[in-house]
């Protein structure tokens, strides 16, 4: 098992999102200032230990997630009304990045069903680790990790 | 000749992203269709024949290996390859889900010239060397 680190989620993340959306990402440090309303996602996971990891994306990333997944652009209706399935699907793919990693390959691990929604705020956990990234549009972009 | 295909994924946004690759990896393809879980994907198996199976495996309702499994019980179904793409997963979970009947497993992310070479391979029409 590997440790645990910033780095480690920050690659994880920004490889995970330039593969699945050609969206390009910088390390950013927090805090951060998250205006208007966000995407935000969870997915808990079991292996040799528990946990969860929770990615929150300012609307207008995720938005940008969809529209890159989807092959459309980010003024399209489309684009918006998926952007929530996307942050969810990338934070699902990301999941599976973590624990292979984490873990290791070898090792059983078993990811849950991710959830997200739209909310006012990030929502808040035990935090062991987190990443923040930022779009080339300026966006944040939050990976947090509880471990159990 | 086209192939037709069924995508089994509960994220909608996952359904079109696979869709997009299987129209920009150069294959003929006839009609895809959908299904969010095993078992809608089960029930489109019986109103619709395919040539292929792209299949999830975390899925609410019926799982992707529940899938694997109940179309490998199935004399008519049996014969359709299931190629798995999901999230990377655990070696043992991998040759588990090979031993239950999958043919394939495909990793998320995947390019789309990954998917056609997985494709051509099962269906037996990849190129032969030497």
């Amino acid at each position: 098992m590997v440790d645990v680190t910033p780095e480690l989620l920050t690659d994880i993340l920004g490889t995970v999102l330039q593969d699945s959306a050609f969206m390009f990402v910088e390390p950013d440090q927090e805090p951060v200032e998250w205006s208007d309303k966000v995407f935000a996602a969870s997915l808990a996971f079991e292996s040799v230990r528990g946990g969860t990891l929770r990615l929150t994306m300012a609307v207008p990333a995720g938005v940008e997630l969809a529209a890159n997944m989807l092959g459309t652009e980010t003024t399209d209706p489309e684009a918006e009304e998926n952007g929530r399935a996307a942050v969810s699907e990338v934070l699902n793919v990301i999941g599976g990045a973590f624990v292979t990693r984490y873990f290791g390959a070898k090792v059983p691990s078993q990811l849950g069903l991710p959830q997200a929604m739209l909310a006012s705020r990030p929502v808040s956990g035990r935090r062991t680790c987190a990443a923040l990234v930022r779009t080339e549009a300026g966006d944040p972009v939050l990976l947090e990790l509880d471990l159990e | 000749m086209a192939l037709d295909m069924l995508v089994v994924d509960d994220s909608p946004v996952t359904r079109k992203m696979v869709r997009r690759a299987i129209g920009l990896c150069g294959l003929e393809i006839g009609q895809v269709w959908e299904a969010g879980d095993g078992a809608e994907a089960l029930s489109r198996l019986a109103e619709h024949r395919v040539d292929l199976v792209l299949a999830d495996i975390n899925m609410p309702v019926m799982n992707g290996m529940e899938l694997v499994e109940r179309m490998n019980a199935d004399p008519d179904l049996s014969r359709i390859p299931v190629i798995i793409v999901a999230t990377p997963i655990s070696e043992q979970r991998i040759e588990r889900l090979l031993d239950i009947g999958a043919r394939a497993y495909l990793a998320k992310p995947f390019r789309p010239e990954a998917l056609k070479d997985l494709v051509l391979e099962i269906l037996g029409k990849g190129e032969s060397h030497g």
